[in-house]
C-alpha cells in the first residue's frame, strides 16, 4: 500500500469526528425529548390537581360515574364551533367522526350524530327508507303508520316528554307532541322551540333537528319508525331511566383550560371514558421548514431517533385514546410520543389523571408538537455535520499533500539510490533531499553516508590491485634474486628440482601481479597517451594475424570495410583493447570454434565487434561486465582473473570517446562484443 | 682491476644479493641504505659505476637526488637505477638525470651482471678511441656495439642501454619483425608489454629529435616491431 492510501485511510478517520456527534446529537436528543415529557407531564399533572379541586367545573354530573354505554343508547355530544344551517345536511358541522348506526332488530338501517352549541343541541339522523310515507293531515299519531322519528326527552326537571317528527312534506319542520284530544283519540301538537328539517333523499331521509338546550336534560332517547312496514331502529325512553345518557362537553371548560395552558399545547380534558370534555389550545406546528428539511433529510437518516416504530396518534374528534391516556385513566400520569397519522409530524403527549375519592375520574391530555424538538436537532446536526465534514475533507486534503510530498521525495530519493551506483560501477555520491532538516533528509544524509564508505571501499579495492603489485614487488624480488644466487653459488643437481619449481612458483607469482596491476598500467599510459591518425583497418589485420599465429587453436576471422578506416586515437591503446577482447572471447570460445572480428562504419561511429562461438552470457551480467573488478567466470583455470580485462575495454573505449557493449549472439550460440568508436 | 660497483638500496635483503651476485662476478662492491652515507662516501671516492634505488628510506624521490648530485661530481660515471617503481614517469625522469638505464627489480641477477658487464664495456671501449669496433650501418643509422653509441646522420643520439640492445636487436634484421619477448631478450630485461612499447616510444622519440622525419621503426600490431629502411 502506498504512503499516499495509508495517510489517505488515516485521514478518513477523521469521519469518526461527525459519526461521534451524531451520537451525541442522539443523546442529546434523548435527554431533551425525556425532560419535555417530564415537563409536559408535569404540568398535566398540576392542571389534573387543580381541575380535581374544581370537579364541578369540569363534570356537569360529578355524580354519574356509570361508565359510558353506547349500546344503551348514551350518545356524545360533539362541541360545534358555530350554529349550523338546519338543512338536513352535516357538513357545516364540522365533525369529521361519520354518524354512528342505531340499533336495530329490524334491519330498519338509521344513524344518529349530535352536536351542541352554545345554546341548541342538534340531532342529525340518517334513515335508509327509500318508500317515503307521508303524514296524513289530520294525523291521529298512535294509529296513522307514516314515517317518523320518536325523541323523548329528559327535561331538565327530570320529567319525560315525547315528542315526534314527521311531515307531509319534506323540508323545514317542528316538532310534534302526541295530546289526548277531547274524543279520546291522541292529536298532535306541534312544539315550535323545537326545529327540524327533513330532507329527502334517494336512498331516504335525512333529519336535522335543532332544540334549546333549556329544554334538555341529561337523558334522550331516539327512535326510527317505519312508515310503510314495522322497522324501527333506536332507542325508546322509559321508566326505569337506562342509557340514553348525553355526553357533552363541560360548558365554561374550555376557557378554563385556556387559562392554564401555554402557547403551542393543546390541552384536553377526558372523563373516565375517553370522552372530551373540554378543548383549549392549538398546536403550532412547524410544518417542516423546506430550507431544514432539504439540506437536512440525507444524512438525518444516518443520525435521527427511529421514530417509525412510535405509535400513530389515533385521532377521533370524540376521544382521546393511546397508551398514556390509559395509563392516566388508571391513575397515573404518563407521556409518550405519537406519530400524526397525516404528516410525519411528532407529537408529545402527557396525561394526568383528574382523581375524585381516590378514582380517576377523568384525565388531562396536555399535546405538544415535537417539531420544534427537531428543528433544534436538525440545526445543530447541520452544523455539526457541515463543520466536520469540512473539517475531515481538509484533513484528507492536508494528508494527501503531505503524504504526496513525502512520497514524492522518497521517490526521488529511490530513483537516486537506484542509479547511485551507475553501470560503469562510477558511485554518485550527492543524493537528493539531504539538506533537508527531517528524517527523510536523515535516510538521504544515512544514504549518502553509505555510499561515500561504499565509494571508499571501491577506490580502495580498484588501487588495490595495483598497490598489491606494487607491494608485493619487492619482497618477490628478495626471493628471486635469493634463488639467482643460490643457483649461481651452485646446487647439487638433485637440488635444482626444488630451485625450478620455486622460480615456477615466483614466474606464476609475477603473472598474478602483472594481472592486478594492468589496469592501474593502463590508467597510467591513458594519461600519458597521445593522438595519432592510423587505419583501424590495417591495425586489425596485423592485429589478427598475430593472433592468429598465437591462438592457433581457434579459427580467427576478420570482416572489415575493403577502404581505410582511419581513426585518431592511440593505436597502442586500441591493440590492448583488441587483445582484453581476444583473450576474452578465446576463454569462452570452445577449441576449434570460431572468433570474428569485425568492423563496420555505422553512421558517425566504427562498430568493432568481436564475436566468439561459446556459451551465452546471463542477460542480467550483460550490463554490469565491463564494471571494474568483476568477474564472472565459473570454472578455474591456470590464469588469474581479477574482473579487469573488459575493464581496461572500457577504460580505452572511453578515452576514443567511445563505449564498450556486451551482447548474446541471436542464435544463443556466443557472445558479441561491440566496442563503438567515434570517426575522426 | 677491480672495478668498484656501489648500490645504493634501502632494502637490506636485497642488497646484500645483489652485493652477493656482483661480487661473485668479480667487482667490488660497497652498499649503502640511504642517500645520505652513499653521498658521504662518494664524496671522498667515486665508484666506477652505481646502482641506485629511487625511493631510498624516508625519501620517496632520494635516488633521483643522488644521481643528480653524483652527474655533478662525474660525468661519466655510469648510473644504474634500479627500483620497484615502473611508471613512464619514474623512467623519463630517471634517464632524464643522466642515468645510462633504468631496470624494475624484476631484473634477475645474471642479467643485471651483464648489463653491469656492458657498461664497463662501453667505459674501456670509449676510452680507446681508434679501436675498430664492430660497427652496424643502416642508412642513416650507424650503431658501435663496443661503444654502445648510436647516430643518425652523424648526429649521436644518446640512448640507455635498454634502448639501446633494442634498436640494436630491431636494425641488426631490418625488415624482420621483432617480438615483444624477442626484444625483451635481446636487452636482458623482462619487462611487461607496456614497457616495451614505452620504450619503443621513448627511441622514437629520441631518434626523432635529431630527425623529425625519423620513421625507421614501425608497429606490427599484435606481433611486433620492425626496422625499415
Amino acid at each position: 500500500m502506498s504512503i499516499r492510501l495509508q495517510l489517505l485511510i488515516v485521514a478518513l478517520t477523521t469521519l469518526i469526528l461527525p459519526w461521534a456527534g451524531c451520537q451525541y446529537a442522539r443523546e442529546l436528543e434523548t435527554a431533551l425529548r425525556v425532560s419535555q415529557e417530564n415537563a409536559l407531564e408535569a404540568s398535566a399533572d398540576t392542571m389534573a390537581h387543580a381541575l380535581s379541586a374544581q370537579s364541578e367545573r369540569v363534570f356537569r354530573d360529578v355524580d354519574d360515574i356509570e361508565p359510558f354505554a353506547a349500546s344503551l343508547g348514551d350518545l356524545y355530544v360533539f362541541p360545534l364551533h358555530s350554529p349550523p344551517l338546519l338543512d338536513g345536511y352535516r357538513e357545516d358541522w364540522g365533525v369529521a367522526e361519520d354518524p354512528k348506526p342505531l340499533p336495530t332488530s329490524t334491519g330498519y338501517a338509521a344513524r344518529l350524530q349530535a352536536g351542541f352549541t352554545e345554546r341548541y343541541l342538534f340531532l342529525y339522523m340518517e334513515v335508509d327508507d327509500p318508500h317515503f310515507v307521508a303524514e296524513p293531515a289530520d294525523v291521529h299519531p298512535e294509529i296513522d303508520r307514516f314515517d317518523r322519528v320518536d325523541l323523548t326527552l329528559q327535561q331538565p326537571d327530570g320529567s319525560l316528554e315525547s315528542y315526534f317528527f314527521a311531515t307531509s312534506a319534506p323540508g323545514l319542520i317542528e316538532a310534534q307532541t302526541v295530546i289526548q284530544g277531547d274524543d279520546g283519540v291522541a292529536h298532535a301538537a306541534t312544539e315550535p322551540r323545537i326545529q327540524a328539517y327533513w330532507l329527502q333523499t334517494s336512498r331516504g331521509y335525512h333529519l336535522e333537528v335543532r332544540l334549546p338546550l333549556s329544554l334538555v336534560g341529561s337523558r334522550l332517547w331516539i327512535q326510527a319508525l317505519q312508515g310503510a312496514g314495522g322497522g324501527r331502529a333506536g332507542f325508546v325512553g322509559a321508566e326505569p331511566l337506562r342509557g340514553g345518557r348525553l355526553f357533552m362537553a363541560t360548558p365554561g371548560l374550555d376557557e378554563l383550560l385556556a387559562t392554564f395552558i401555554r402557547p403551542g399545547t393543546r390541552a384536553t380534558v377526558i372523563d373516565a371514558n375517553g370522552l372530551k370534555l373540554g378543548v383549549a389550545g392549538t398546536l403550532n406546528s412547524i410544518a417542516s421548514d423546506e430550507g431544514v428539511g432539504a439540506s437536512g433529510t440525507w444524512y438525518r437518516r444516518f443520525v435521527t431517533v427511529d421514530t417509525s416504530q412510535w405509535p400513530l396518534q389515533v385521532s377521533s374528534p370524540e376521544r382521546v385514546t393511546g397508551r398514556s391516556v390509559e395509563t392516566a385513566l388508571a391513575g397515573q400520569p404518563a407521556a409518550e410520543w405519537l406519530r400524526t397519522a397525516s404528516s410525519q409530524e411528532l407529537l408529545l403527549s402527557a396525561a394526568a389523571p383528574i382523581m375524585l375519592g381516590g378514582q380517576a375520574r377523568g384525565a388531562v391530555v396536555l399535546e405538544q408538537a415535537g417539531d420544534q424538538l427537531l428543528e433544534l436537532r436538525d440545526q445543530a446536526l447541520t452544523h455539526l455535520f457541515n463543520l466536520t465534514l469540512l473539517a475531515t475533507a481538509l484533513a484528507v486534503m492536508v494528508a494527501f499533500g503531505v503524504a504526496t510530498f513525502i512520497s514524492v521525495r522518497i521517490g526521488r530519493l529511490r530513483a537516486a539510490a537506484d542509479s547511485a551506483v551507475s553501470n560503469d560501477g562510477r558511485i554518485r555520491l550527492d543524493m537528493p533531499e539531504s539538506a533537508r532538516a527531517d528524517e527523510i533528509g536523515a535516510l538521504s544524509r544515512g544514504f549518502e553516508r553509505l555510499l561515500a564508505r561504499l565509494n571508499e571501499h571501491t577506490q580502495y579495492l580498484r588501487t588495490l590491485g595495483g598497490k598489491l603489485a606494487h607491494e608485493l614487488r619487492t619482497p618477490l624480488t628478495i626471493v628471486r634474486s635469493s634463488l639467482d644466487n643460490l643457483e649461481s653459488e651452485g646446487v647439487r643437481a638433485d637440488q635444482r628440482g626444488y630451485l625450478t619449481r620455486a622460480r615456477e612458483g615466483i614466474s606464476r607469482l609475477q603473472s598474478i601481479l602483472s594481472a592486478l596491476g594492468a589496469a592501474a598500467r593502463v590508467e597510467e599510459s591513458i594519461k600519458q597517451a597521445e593522438r595519432v591518425n592510423f587505419d583501424l583497418n590495417e591495425l586489425l589485420h596485423s592485429a589478427v594475424a598475430g593472433y592468429r599465429d598465437a591462438f592457433s587453436s581457434r579459427r580467427i576471422e576478420l570482416d572489415t570495410p575493403p577502404d581505410a578506416c582511419t581513426l585518431r586515437g592511440a593505436p597502442d591503446l586500441i591493440v590492448q583493447l583488441l587483445d582484453k577482447l581476444i583473450e576474452n572471447a578465446v576463454d569462452f570460445c570452445p577449441v576449434a570454434g570460431t572468433i570474428t572480428v569485425r568492423l563496420r562504419r555505422s553512421g558517425s561511429n566504427y562498430e568493432l565487434a568481436v564475436i566468439n562461438d561459446g556459451p551465452p552470457i546471463p542477460t542480467a551480467l550483460l550490463d554490469r561486465l565491463f564494471e571494474s573488478l568483476f568477474e564472472h567466470r565459473q570454472g578455474q583455470d591456470d590464469k588469474p582473473h581479477f574482473g579487469l580485462g573488459l575493464y581496461i575495454v572500457r577504460l580505452i573505449a572511453e578515452f576514443h570517446g567511445g563505449k564498450a557493449l556486451a551482447a548474446n549472439r541471436p542464435d544463443g550460440n556466443g557472445a558479441v562484443f561491440t566496442v563503438i568508436l567515434p570517426l575522426i | 682491476m677491480k672495478k668498484h660497483i656501489a648500490i645504493v638500496e634501502d632494502e637490506p635483503a636485497l642488497r646484500e644479493n645483489y652485493a652477493a651476485a656482483l661480487a661473485r662476478h668479480g667487482y667490488g662492491v660497497k652498499t649503502y641504505g640511504n642517500r645520505k652515507v652513499a653521498m658521504q662516501a662518494f664524496s671522498t671516492h667515486l665508484p666506477d659505476l652505481a646502482i641506485i634505488d629511487i625511493s631510498l628510506e624516508d625519501e620517496a624521490e632520494g635516488g633521483f637526488d643522488l644521481c643528480r648530485d653524483l652527474r655533478a661530481l662525474s660525468a661519466e660515471l655510469p648510473i644504474i637505477f634500479l627500483t620497484a617503481r615502473d611508471s613512464e614517469l619514474d623512467a623519463v625522469s630517471g634517464l632524464r638525470l643522466g642515468a645510462d638505464d633504468f631496470l624494475t627489480k624484476d631484473v634477475s641477477l645474471p642479467h643485471l651482471a651483464a648489463r653491469v658487464a656492458a657498461l664497463f664495456r662501453r667505459i674501456d671501449a670509449l676510452r680507446r678511441p681508434d679501436h675498430a669496433s664492430d660497427v652496424v650501418r643502416r642508412g642513416a643509422l650507424s650503431i658501435d656495439g663496443e661503444k654502445m653509441q648510436t647516430t643518425w646522420n652523424g648526429t649521436p643520439v644518446t640512448l640507455s642501454l635498454t634502448e639501446f640492445w633494442i634498436v640494436h636487436a630491431l636494425a641488426r634484421h631490418p625488415g624482420h619483425v621483432k617480438n615483444r619477448q624477442q626484444l625483451m631478450d635481446a636487452a636482458n630485461v623482462v619487462l611487461d608489454d607496456n614497457t616495451i612499447t614505452s620504450h619503443i616510444k621513448r627511441v622514437r622519440r629520441k631518434f626523432q629529435q635529431v630527425d623529425a622525419a625519423f620513421d625507421a621503426i614501425q608497429t606490427v600490431y599484435g606481433m611486433g616491431y620492425r626496422w625499415v629502411e
